[in-house]
């Protein structure tokens, strides 16, 4: 008879193993909102009681900001820059040309907010894709020079010194805005939230249940799970890869990361970068610069600047360097390697 | 142990066995949907596990999605760029496939909130 209630034991026990899931429910007040904005599509989930109206606010400030940066729409405080050669900016974007030229000095010009005649010869912002001649990329370098910005701080006002300049801050737009959003949020009392602008993750606190915020980063490699999987709170996940913008001709792909120095798509050995950093606009604009460098220049970089951010990286060849301030939240299917400050 | 013993135990593992295989089937049926929006309103939610193909006709221009053994893509669109197209399968909780010109999301949707699951992707 004992045996026969062993038995049993184990029936009892495999079905209990077997539906102990789904039962949990959500005790907290969530709010989540779509957006298209900014060229992109975005998701904002806030946790808390004043979070539908943090929401709005956040909402109403990414067009606010979608208004003022957009190349693509004729009349935005960028797009009338680019066309006169001079112009009249407000805070938000001359605090975006102050740090984008931060950036491109500490990267050594691996991001350039400059690079935008060369976009335009490519085709990336209108879509109508081509490659360019090497006499007109030839051109788009004298354009680079960002010490032919000529900016007015009392007056607020910016001009270039050569015709045919243009800047854009697309490398950092989405970044600043994430930034902000999550400003608004902290300003209404929202202690846990969630955003994803066009696949910029950037999370405030941990989740609801006090656990940490699961962030998956997309593969590369088609078919595949995800490169890997990071658990973090409080930060600005970035992630840069060729593999989502691109066009083919001939045979040949070209994807739209442009290497300053080739006039060419970045060519090196990396295929996926993803930086991880309080800041959503240094992360957007690191994960831009780092991928353009390739594997060693940016594990470099990461050594000297180890303090203000974490990276992982991935190689054609699948392996990926994770910084060491991350590996212990950090995992993956693929090879990896640490590495150390 | 006696034979009868050894049978009951078989009989009770299988029992169990088959009972723990319908209550992750069933799991899986009720858990994950694709859920289509055009322009932030919903066009429609389906299962993820019945195959379908479905032929969103908006002013903005038309997409066809295919829900087939589990996982959705776009098989045809008329937008500029295909990148809806090129973005492929996807079939895991919060991964979505989104179309930009058309203010497509097609996007995979759990009542389950399983232990494990992402709370976003990073792309």
């Amino acid at each position: 008879m004992k045996r026969i209630y062993t038995c049993f034991l184990i029936l009892v026990l495999l079905l209990c193993g077997g539906c102990s899931y789904g039962k949990t429910q959500n005790e907290n007040a969530s709010s989540s909102c779509d957006i298209f904005a900014m060229d992109t599509y975005m998701t904002l989930t806030a946790y808390g009681k004043n979070s539908d109206r943090a929401l709005e606010e956040a909402e109403n400030r990414i067009n606010e900001l979608d208004k003022k940066l957009s190349t693509g729409s004729p009349d935005s405080e960028i797009a009338l820059l680019n066309k006169n050669g001079s112009g009249k900016l407000s805070d938000d974007t001359l605090y975006l040309l102050d740090k984008s030229l931060e950036i491109s000095k500490e990267t050594n010009g691996a991001f350039l907010p400059t690079i935008y005649p060369l976009m335009e010869a490519w085709g990336f912002p209108t879509k109508d894709f081509k490659v360019p001649d090497d006499s007109v990329i030839e051109n788009c370098f004298s354009l680079f020079d960002t010490d032919l910005i000529n900016e007015n701080k009392k007056e607020g006002t910016v001009s270039f010194k050569k015709q045919g300049m243009k800047l854009d801050f697309g490398g950092i737009a989405k970044g600043y805005t994430s930034n902000e959003v999550i400003e608004i949020f902290k300003k209404s009392g929202i202690e846990n939230a969630i955003i994803n602008l066009g696949g910029n993750v950037q999370t405030l606190g941990k989740k609801p249940d006090g656990s940490l915020w699961r962030v998956a980063i997309q593969s590369p490699n088609e078919g595949d799970e995800y490169l890997g999987i990071l658990e973090i709170s409080d930060k600005a996940v970035i992630t840069s890869g060729g593999y989502e913008r691109y066009f083919e001709e001939n045979g040949v792909t070209y994807h739209h990361i442009i290497d300053p120095k080739t006039g060419y798509p970045a060519d090196n050995e990396l295929v996926s970068v993803t930086i991880v950093c309080d800041d959503g606009l240094l992360a957007d604009g690191l994960s831009t610069a780092l991928f353009v460098m390739g594997l060693d220049e940016a594990i470099q970089f990461w050594q000297n600047h180890s303090e203000m951010f974490d990276v992982i990286l991935m190689t054609k060849d699948n392996e990926i360097y994770v910084s060491d301030g991350i590996s212990d939240l950090f995992s993956t299917t693929y090879e990896m390697n640490v590495i150390e400050r | 142990m006696n034979k009868k013993d050894i049978m009951l135990m078989i009989t009770m593992l299988l029992i169990a066995g088959v009972c723990y295989l319908i209550s992750n089937l069933t799991r899986n049926e009720n858990g994950n949907q694709v859920k289509v929006s055009v322009d932030g309103k919903i066009y429609g939610t389906y299962p993820l596990y019945e195959d379908r193909e479905i032929d969103i006709k908006t002013d903005k221009g038309n997409n066809v999605i295919v829900i087939c053994d589990g996982s959705v893509s776009v098989k045809n669109a008329d937008c500029k760029d295909k990148y809806c197209v090129k973005q492929g399968h996807v079939s895991k909780k919060n991964e979505s496939i989104i179309c930009l010109p058309h203010k497509l999301v097609v996007e995979i949707t759990g009542k389950n909130e399983a232990d494990k699951a992402i709370d976003s992707i990073a792309k």
